[in-house]
């Protein structure tokens, strides 16, 4: 969404300029990268949309979206799902700007920590999380058993099953999102704007509401979007905790069952209904930023204050409980991938690598696939992304706000309605093959799906690589190629790397599209921890997340030494 | 509302932004900072703005320390030099934000909205967005929103340096028939010597955090006590040399590498010592009848034809190069380079600075009063 805005001036810079090797790329040059959107997007969108207004004999009707919208039981689920969502949007948005304002404005002891930290959280698959957090908080959890052994509780105090648990851990994994879109739009806001407005007499809160926030609203509003549309169609964490009156848990069920038509047809309904709401939300969000170019002529941040006396003191704790609660599941998963016979006691008494020997020598495939998928994944994320974003920084074409558009839309469309869209559009057998029946078609659902993240990332290092610096290579002599090879790609390859490790770090957790399109032999460490969990294995289950929480931190990591600390543009 | 500065420091991680300022600014005057980049002239403004606290020294708002009074108490308006309009509020809100928060009645609002809107010459626009208007109309919007609340003090930090130099020009006489009329104290920031001299009452230049001289426009021009103010404001040949007589009145004979000259010194000095000469251009006539106490000869090195002016760049016998400015170029035939020339000015325009003498004065005034 932030992309158009840089596009304007672009336009101008590069016009009259049809001498660069890349404006000659128009037409057919970029035609594979166009297909492989209308494939790939385009065509399940199509398709699941034809399925939810047609009858079985391929006839037009509104039966099922008639049926879907008088049923009182989808209603109801309708109805829960929104009010989760809101609810969500409303407890990550007070967290998220409380730790954005905080990171942004002050200095503080373990600052540094925190702000590495609070990250975290959203890298983090959302069923990992849950797992965690049944760990610690469960019924026979750590806490739980504490409360009885120690402090006579007679009963269990239910932490997690439920709606408010369901609250708890989307509200704990998700807030990072409001934070890191924050982060980028209110750092940007110029510190004489807030000057200005002390000038006149507004201070305090009352600064923070007439100017701060308003001036921060462009990556809020793309935030508290995501944040909704996640929430809205997560099926797993309510599914574990046993609340199954949510659209997206209906969804899932109604797609894995194959018995019942009907159900089957408002699992599709579903989809669509999701893929409406995406749609509508990026025309809102759009729509608004438009309205809302709020680029300044000179940029200098506000100048961070120290924290003295009692804020000194409050605002780590804040981050510290914050974050104690974000990093529950963590300790959880570590605890349960180790612990040997841990039943009845607040910690394991025992420890073992005996589940990691079992996943790792029964079940290798569920890593070898993670792997293997991801792998290729990014490979096809940066076939695509790349001359993605070489054609919005680089080129006059026509089509480049159909293609920044889709690319934002495909980060708003949840994992379960483009799972369903998949099953639909590509169960159909093209020369007596149909795509759902191979492998491949998990790699690609995946780069699809984490897709946005190379092309932001190599969108905003190209971005910063000035025509000017290409120009000037080329005044010396250097062919186009080799501009390419000696000036762009050294100065962009970071970019293009730290964008595909993100792809790669989300592709891992994929727990949605992948967990409905994985038939026997193609599961991946998501489809095994659910597997391993439904059915009763905590420990396997756990070791697997485990390894996901080493392999995510770890690409972490390394994205923060290359990138230093932009990650709020990823996803807004 | 006079403004005082008594002894100011500022530090920042690393330097010494600024050390030692003392200042005393009228009631109703319009006084500049003017100096280089990095010089301390915003840092002095944003202490007196109240966005720094000061290191060390006093700030005062008459005759009232105000040292730790935030910005929103000391009824100041302030104009940046991104003009720093709110870009998510109108014309109108951007002005009237102030107003509303003194609880103001709507009515009352609006009046005095329309009114200072009325006296920027933007009646008409109040429901435009501030990316949706000119530099020139942006920079009246944030002249409007600073005088709307009638502050004490008006502070200015190179309001004009984003526009361009038509604009820059109107506006600038803009401003200080604003200034004028409302009688408002002004402190105005800027880099700029010609803004500078047509605008203020009193000028302080600084350098490296220090006030250098401070005067008004006609002084700092005609009389700088330094090579630094000198050379900063307009152009100036300065030549180093070592006096070698005293011819009473302040009159001394100095002697330099392309010769001897006559001038005048606004402090005493002695046989022997060191000293600058500074000869502004337009006070050096080339080839002429007029018998003049300095002159030499030299060749033209570089000619420039300005409209106004035709500058000669002569170079010296001791390859010193001489600027010399011919007053009324029309018509006139433009010298060949190597040309050979005489050089002369009079006694009274040769300006004799003693750099020595400054910067001791200046040091013994700061310790003086810590």
């Amino acid at each position: 969404m932030r992309a158009s805005t840089a596009r304007a001036g672009i336009d101008k810079k590069f016009s009259g300029n049809r001498d660069h090797p890349f404006l000659r790329w128009n037409g057919w040059r970029v035609l594979p990268i166009y297909i492989f959107l209308a494939v790939f997007v385009i065509v399940p969108i199509i398709k699941i949309a034809i399925d939810a207004f047609t009858d079985t004999q391929g006839i037009f009707t509104f039966k099922y979206v008639k049926s879907f919208f008088t049923d009182p039981f989808y209603l109801r689920a309708l109805r829960n799902s929104m009010l989760l969502g809101l609810a969500v949007v409303v407890t990550t948005s007070i967290l998220g700007f409380c730790s954005a304002y905080f990171l942004l404005r002050y200095e503080f002891a373990g600052k540094k920590l925190f702000s590495y930290l609070t990250i975290f959280p959203i890298i983090m698959p959302p069923l990992v999380g849950v797992m965690g957090f049944i760990f610690i908080l469960g019924r026979a959890g750590t806490v739980n058993t504490i409360l009885m052994d120690y402090f006579g509780f007679l009963r269990p105090l239910n932490f997690v099953y439920g709606w408010h648990g369901v609250l708890l851990v989307e509200t704990l994994h998700l807030f990072p999102l409001i934070t890191m879109n924050l982060l980028d739009s209110m750092g940007k806001i110029d510190a004489s704007l807030e000057e200005a407005a002390e000038s006149v007499g507004s201070v305090g809160l009352r600064k923070i509401k007439d100017i701060t926030f308003p001036l921060s609203t462009p990556g809020y509003v793309t935030g508290a979007l995501l944040v909704f549309m996640w929430a809205f169609a997560d099926f797993a964490t309510p599914l574990v905790v046993g609340v199954q009156d949510l659209l997206a848990a209906q969804a899932y069920l109604n797609i894995v069952q194959f018995v019942d038509r009907r159900l089957f047809q408002m699992g599709i309904v579903i989809g669509v209904f999701m893929i409406s709401l995406s749609i509508i939300f990026l025309i809102i969000a759009r729509r608004y930023l438009a309205l809302k170019d709020y680029a300044t002529l000179s940029y200098s941040p506000v100048e961070k204050k120290a924290l003295k006396g009692w804020g000194g003191f409050l605002v780590p704790f804040f981050f510290t409980v914050l974050l104690i609660m974000a990093f529950i599941p963590y300790l959880g998963v570590t605890l349960a991938a180790f612990g040997k016979a841990w039943a009845m006691t607040p910690f394991p008494v025992q420890y073992t690598l005996g589940y990691f020997t079992r996943i790792i020598t029964e079940t290798p495939k569920y890593i070898i696939n993670t792997f293997m998928y991801c792998g290729l994944a990014v490979i096809i994320c940066i076939t695509v992304g790349v001359p993605i974003a070489w054609i919005l920084t680089r080129t006059k074409m026509k089509s480049r706000g159909l293609l920044d558009a889709l690319v934002t839309l495909i980060l708003a469309l949840p994992g379960t309605a483009l799972g369903i869209a998949y099953i639909r559009a590509f169960n159909m057998p093209i020369f007596g093959i149909s795509l759902t029946t191979l492998w491949i078609i998990m790699p690609l659902v995946l780069a699809v799906r984490r897709l946005p993240y190379t092309v932001r990332s190599t969108h905003s290092s190209l971005l910063v690589v000035h025509e000017s610096l290409e120009e000037a290579a080329r005044s010396v002599g250097a062919s186009g190629w080799r501009v390419f090879y000696n000036i762009t790609l050294p100065l962009i390859w970071k970019g293009i790397l730290t964008g595909a490790l993100f792809s790669f770090m989300t592709s891992i957790q994929e727990s949605a599209a992948t967990i409905l399109l994985a038939i026997p032999g193609w599961e991946t460490m998501t489809v095994g921890i659910f597997t391993f969990y439904t059915s009763g294995s905590m420990n396997e289950s756990a070791a697997l997340g485990f390894i996901l929480i080493v392999v995510g931190g770890l690409s972490l990591y390394v994205i923060n030494k290359l990138s230093g600390k932009k990650m709020g543009g990823f996803f807004g | 509302m006079r403004i005082a500065l008594r002894n100011v420091v500022k530090r920042f991680k690393g330097f010494t932004a600024l050390k030692g300022i003392n200042l005393e600014i009228k009631d109703g005057e319009l006084f500049t900072l003017l100096g280089p980049s990095g010089c301390g002239k915003t840092t002095t403004l944003r202490l007196i703005a109240g966005f720094y606290k000061a290191d060390g020294g006093d700030i005062l708002f008459d005759d009232k320390i105000i040292n730790h009074l935030p910005t929103a108490r000391r009824n100041i308006g302030i104009v940046f030099q991104n003009y720093a309009l709110w870009p998510h509020m109108t014309v109108y809100e951007n002005i009237a934000y102030g107003l509303k928060l003194q609880k103001m009645p709507g009515i009352e609002v609006k009046r005095k909205v329309d009114t200072s809107l009325d006296k920027v010459g933007l009646s008409g626009l109040q429901h435009r967005y501030p990316g949706q208007l000119s530099g020139g109309q942006q920079q009246r919007v944030a002249l409007a929103r600073a005088l709307v609340l009638n502050p004490d003090v008006l502070l200015l930090d190179e309001p004009l340096s984003n526009l361009d130099a038509k604009v820059r020009m109107k506006v600038r006489a803009e401003i200080r028939q604003l200034q004028q009329e409302l009688k408002i104290t002004t402190v105005y920031v800027t880099h700029d010597q010609e803004e500078a001299l047509t605008l203020s009452d009193r000028i302080a230049v600084m350098r490296e955090g220090r006030i250098i001289q401070l005067g008004d426009p006609k002084t700092l021009y005609e009389r700088p006590n330094n090579t630094f103010t000198a050379n900063f404001i307009g152009t100036n040949n300065l030549l180093e040399g070592h006096v070698i007589k005293g011819n009473g009145d302040r009159k001394y004979t100095v002697k330099t590498s392309i010769g001897s000259f006559m001038g005048i010194a606004d402090q005493p000095l002695s046989s022997g010592q060191k000293c600058t000469i500074a000869v502004r251009p337009e006070n050096v006539q080339i080839n002429s009848d007029r018998q003049e106490a300095n002159a030499f000869t030299g060749k033209i090195h570089f000619a420039s034809y300005l409209g106004n002016i035709l500058r000669y760049d002569i170079m010296t016998s001791a390859g010193i190069l001489f600027k010399a400015d011919i007053k009324y170029p029309w018509g006139c035939e433009v010298m060949a380079i190597g040309t050979e020339v005489k050089v002369s000015f009079a006694e009274f325009v040769c300006l004799l600075i003693n750099d020595h003498y400054t910067e001791e004065h200046n040091l013994t005034a700061v310790g003086g009063e810590s």
